[in-house]
């Protein structure tokens, strides 16, 4: 793809060797003010993007503020979620919005889903060589 | 080459042609297993994917779609 960014896949535990390697993106977030420096897993099979709640916390969210309560599906079903609008920055890239679903859940990555990491960045991964490219759809 | 093998070859000679590939791609997946186990018995490995959350999504499209026209929040 033309002007994109090539990252490479990351092994997030290497006790699950070749299952563990997965496209994580590194992501600057910002929320009224504070950012986080975090990174996201692509996640295509993910119909939203999931925020753990350390990064919330990280980021000032106060968790009685979000009124809007979404409810997730699989695994993350059993925790109450919230929507969070924040800015994102995917370096180079400039600044996109995206919606969060917050999660209680602790122990969960930040998940970049179809709604809207998705819609908002064109993505070819390439398994074979352990990379994946990124750029702005605008 | 054992007894077992050589009876086999009858078999495969009649298998049609996407059989016969099938049964390649068979082979090689568990030579493949057998030199570097990709998956484990007796490991978790988690999946947290929220698969088919539509009414999540619905509802964070709209907010999207709210703060574009009115500012973002």
């Amino acid at each position: 793809m033309p002007n994109a960014q090539r990252y490479p896949f990351v092994a997030a535990d290497s006790t699950l060797g070749e299952a563990s390697l997965r496209p994580y993106s590194p992501l600057t977030l910002t929320y009224q003010g504070q950012t986080a420096v975090t990174a996201g897993v692509l996640d295509t099979g993910a119909a939203v993007n999931v925020l753990p709640f350390r990064i919330g916390v990280e980021l000032g969210a106060v968790w009685e503020q979000q009124t809007t309560v979404l409810q997730l599906t699989g695994n993350l079903a059993q925790y109450e979620a919230r929507l969070l609008l924040v800015s994102a920055i995917v370096v180079p890239f400039p600044s996109v919005r995206l919606a969060f679903a917050w999660t209680e859940a602790e122990h969960v990555p930040l998940l970049l889903g179809q709604v809207n990491f998705f819609l908002e960045f064109r993505v070819c991964f390439y398994r074979s060589q352990l990379a994946f490219e990124v750029t702005p759809k605008r | 080459m054992s007894t077992e093998l050589t009876q086999l070859f009858p078999s495969l000679r009649e298998l049609k042609r996407a059989e016969k590939l099938y049964v390649i791609q068979f082979l090689v997946s568990e030579l493949a297993q057998e030199e570097t186990p990709l998956i484990q018995s007796g490991i978790a490995y988690p999946v947290w994917s929220p698969y088919d959350a539509f009414d999540a999504a619905a509802i964070m499209i709209k907010a999207l779609a709210e703060t574009e026209v009115s500012g973002y929040a």
